[in-house]
């Protein structure tokens, strides 16, 4: 998909976060999917998507600790096929959101090619490589220069003083996300990075994946 | 699972709280959310409308404007639970004011749509934002009209209680719609008016022509004039019911943009009610009272005419006006009573042997009162010359003091404990007598002497004599010169009440007692900045007495009060509108005012900004103490 040269604060964006049965992307699959869209800064409450999805393997006991998620609660939710047509059609041509949105994006992408011979091709922005990123830029932001050894969705959204209520629900974690990235938008201002072009430069999630485990950090545009 | 959260927070916030649950919940759907970094600017005076209604979830934002030329006024600060951007949204014109945020803030919006809905369909939402918003918007416009005239009509009326119906007895020209173009241009050129209200038999309003159609639909059109009248009239006429409030027309003058509504009672048109009358009822009550203190000729008769003050400082809070311009008029009402009073006195008594000067001090002297506060007054009569006329006037005075004391008591103002009023024979006195009281005070500062001046010296005419207290100011002016140690005592004073300033999270409060965790705003609050501008002024010789016109002649002369006069300003009108507003609540409830708070009470706006004053208060008195070090103990 093209990327277009839009302000940041009018851009279309769509925040996602999912939840998984583990991380082995060979055995692994996706138990639900929430997004919530962004109209620039401004996160529409209202215009939501979350569902649940039954998986085709089993769920592993250490994941349904984390999400919370049971199989009798999805075993008559529908199949990540009609999930998939649904949320990409929901995302449309906006900008996808995520934190390591890499991960999410592995997911719903292998899915995707397995059902439908094709990938989601938005545009997409990882919030961690943000972070990152401002990170450097302003190294005297407390909430940003605390967080070297941890930069989990919840570390942030805490030290940004962002409510969390429920952990590890898609829907809520979009949400946090959201509201990271709206977090996020007067900083990158202030860098003079104010167009989606500049802002995919340094957050694009396709290009960052290797990055996660790179010690040395690095935030060019 | 996050519309519940917003549901649950609208749920504590006025007005949604009023509303159903399944309404509540048709309103969280449409929520969005935005985030402000403190210091962005959210709407800007000028800019584009809001298309939403903003109610903060969390932080804080200032809400100003810039006069022309280029002064901020701030018309508000709001916080949690407060909402902002409906005045621009209604009228969908232009932002009236700019709003930025003064700490991180979240707001929820909600579309224009939803809101406007809602003031249709519930009237206690239509009635909450009035009451909240419009006042501070028609107080805005109402004072440049207020500066120009106080002198209008009479009643104790306001805009949430008036049915429009009694305001519009203005009489409205109209023409049955049968008539032709014609016809209707004659009416309007005999009656000299630029619109003309079409009427059926039954005197039901149906359209309106003005000069503008004649232009625009008769001669550029080159239509015949004989047609009828409602070929060209337009039948959009924005109308008011007789019976409802005044709120509602002025609604809808600002919806539409409009200055005139057409007042109907079952229909049938009854008048017409303007811009100018709503601004009118506005401005009524400080003015009808005065009057009516002027036209009494008894102390029996001041008494009700007294007891409506009050009032009027909830009205003046209702609309918006900063503490300063409540305690000015009502520290202007307050002279009037007690010079009707002094005025009734002495004609009941004869005139006085000699003339003399009724002066009063302490937050009367600074002209800073809100409510009725104890009698602080004195007489300064003339030198005599003999022995015989000063015993006269002794004797008339105290007598004249004795009535004078009681008529105020009567009207409500209460006798002052410490016994400083003229009634006290060391307080009437004359000019020289007066003379050497203040040099001995300043010349030998002891304690008593300390007490006494720091309430006497923010001392100001009242009635009588002005000559005499000027005469009197001047003494002060000259003693004071060069008397370091005097001052060094006051500075003193200062620096012994330390504002509470160590304790970030919570405020340092009454330990014990009946009090205990209260804030007290007059000691912890007015006085250390009364207190300190006193100083400044005496240091400079300054004549004016209250502390914020004090602070305007100061910002030329003094450093520390040119470095410090905004916030000083800012700082000071801030904690006597929280004491105002706590005590208006203490009077409604039926207690009497005093001068505690509970600090948890405050909003974190409120917390923040008092602990900046504390901080500034703090600051200034590093500095007194850098000035006076040697004098220090």
């Amino acid at each position: 998909m093209k990327i277009k040269r839009t302000p940041i604060i009018e851009a279309d964006y769509v925040v996602v976060d999912t939840e998984l049965t583990g991380l082995d992307e060979k055995k692994d699959s996706i138990v639900s999917i929430a997004a919530i869209k962004m109209i620039g800064g401004r996160i529409s409450l209202e215009d939501k998507f979350y569902r649940l999805v039954n998986p085709e393997t089993e769920l592993k006991k250490e994941s349904v600790l984390i999400h919370g998620i049971t199989h009798s609660e999805v075993s008559k939710k529908p199949g990540i096929k009609k999930v998939l047509s649904e949320f990409s059609e929901f995302c449309s041509d906006n900008i996808i959101v995520g934190h390591f949105l890499a991960i999410d994006m592995s997911f719903i992408n292998r899915d995707m090619k397995k059902f439908f011979g094709t990938t989601i091709k938005n545009p997409g922005i990882d919030t961690y490589l943000l972070y990152r990123c401002l990170r450097k830029k302003f190294p005297e932001q407390k909430c940003l220069a605390d967080l070297l050894k941890d930069s989990g969705l919840y570390k942030i959204a805490k030290c940004f003083d962002i409510q969390i209520t429920d952990m590890h629900n898609a829907i809520k974690d979009a949400f946090i996300t959201a509201q990271i990235f709206q977090r996020f938008m007067p900083l990158l201002r202030e860098s003079e990075i104010e167009t989606t072009d500049v802002l995919l430069k340094i957050g694009d999630y396709s290009k960052g994946a290797d990055k996660y485990s790179q010690s040395e950090e690095s935030c060019n545009f | 699972m996050i519309l519940e959260e917003v549901v649950e927070f609208l749920k504590k916030v006025p007005p949604f709280q009023f509303l159903e649950d399944t309404e509540l919940k048709k309103i969280a759907a449409g929520v969005s959310m935005e985030y402000y970094p403190s210091g962005s600017t959210i709407l800007y005076q000028e800019g584009p409308a809001s298309e939403y209604l903003r109610v903060i979830k969390k932080g804080g934002v200032k809400v100003f404007i810039r006069s022309a030329d280029n002064e901020e006024v701030v018309i508000d600060y709001r916080g949690e639970g407060d909402v902002f951007g409906l005045l621009s949204m209604v009228k969908g014109d232009r932002s009236i004011a700019n709003v930025i945020a003064v700490e991180d803030t979240i707001s929820y919006l909600i579309d224009k749509q939803t809101i406007l809905a809602l003031l249709d369909t519930h009237p206690s939402v239509t009635e909450f934002f009035l009451k909240s918003f419009l006042n501070k918007y028609i107080d805005k416009t109402y004072k440049e009209m207020h500066n120009k005239s106080l002198l209008y009509g009479g009643g104790d009326k306001l805009l949430f209680t008036t049915p429009i119906g009694e305001l519009s007895n203005r009489k409205v020209i109209t023409a049955p719609n049968d008539i032709t173009i014609k016809e209707a241009s004659e009416i309007m050129s005999k009656h000299k008016i630029g619109s003309l209200v079409l009427v059926t038999t039954e005197g039901v309003p149906v359209g309106i022509v003005t000069n503008r159609d004649f232009r625009d639909k008769v001669v550029s059109k080159g239509r015949q004039v004989t047609d009828s009248v409602t070929s060209i009239m337009s039948s959009s006429l924005i109308k008011a019911e007789a019976r409802d409030y005044c709120f509602e027309a002025l609604l809808k003058m600002l919806r539409y943009n409009i200055h005139h509504v057409l007042v109907v009672d079952e229909g049938k048109l009854k008048g017409i009610i303007t811009n100018h009358d709503l601004m009118m009822l506005q401005g009524i009550s400080p003015i009808s009272i005065v009057k009516e203190l002027e036209s009494q000729q008894t102390i029996e008769g001041l008494i009700p005419v007294s007891k409506k003050i009050n009032k009027i400082v909830s009205l003046l809070l209702k609309e918006g006006a900063k503490a300063s311009n409540i305690t000015r008029i009502i520290s202007e009402i307050n002279d009037r009573l007690v010079k009707k009073i002094i005025d009734i006195t002495e004609r009941e008594l004869g005139k006085p042997p000699v003339n003399y000067c009724w002066i009063v001090f302490g937050s009367e002297g600074r002209k800073e009162q809100t409510f009725k506060t104890d009698q602080d007054n004195a007489i300064i009569y003339d030198d005599t010359d003999t022995k015989e006329e000063a015993e006269k006037a002794k004797v008339y005075f105290s007598v004249f003091a004795s009535h004078i004391r009681d008529g105020l008591l009567k009207c409500g103002f209460p006798l002052c404990p410490a016994n400083y009023m003229a009634t006290n024979p060391q307080w009437c006195q004359p000019l020289k007598v007066w003379k050497k009281y203040f040099s001995n005070w300043v010349s030998e500062p002891v304690q008593d002497s300390i007490l006494k001046s720091l309430i006497f010296f923010d001392f100001r005419p009242l009635y009588g004599e002005i000559s005499f207290a000027e005469k009197l100011r001047d003494h002060l002016i000259i003693i004071l010169k060069d008397q370091k140690v005097f001052l060094g005592y006051l500075a003193n004073v200062i620096i012994k009440n330390m504002p509470p300033v160590g304790f970030l999270k919570s405020f340092v409060v009454e330990k014990s007692g009946e009090h205990k965790d209260m804030l007290n705003l007059k000691i912890k609050g007015v006085s250390m900045l009364v207190d300190i501008v006193r100083l400044f002024s005496l240091e400079r010789g300054i004549r004016e007495t209250s502390t914020l016109e004090r602070l305007n002649v100061l910002k030329n002369s003094h450093t520390t009060a040119k470095e410090y006069a905004e916030e000083i300003e800012h700082a000071f009108e801030f904690i006597m509108l929280l004491r105002i507003q706590h005590q208006l609540e203490q009077i409604q409830s039926g207690s009497d005012p005093d001068n505690f708070i509970d600090p948890k009470k405050l909003s974190n706006l409120e917390k923040k900004t008092m602990k900046e004053a504390f901080h500034l208060v703090s600051k200034i008195q590093d500095s007194i103490i850098e000035r006076y070090k040697s004098l220090i103990w």
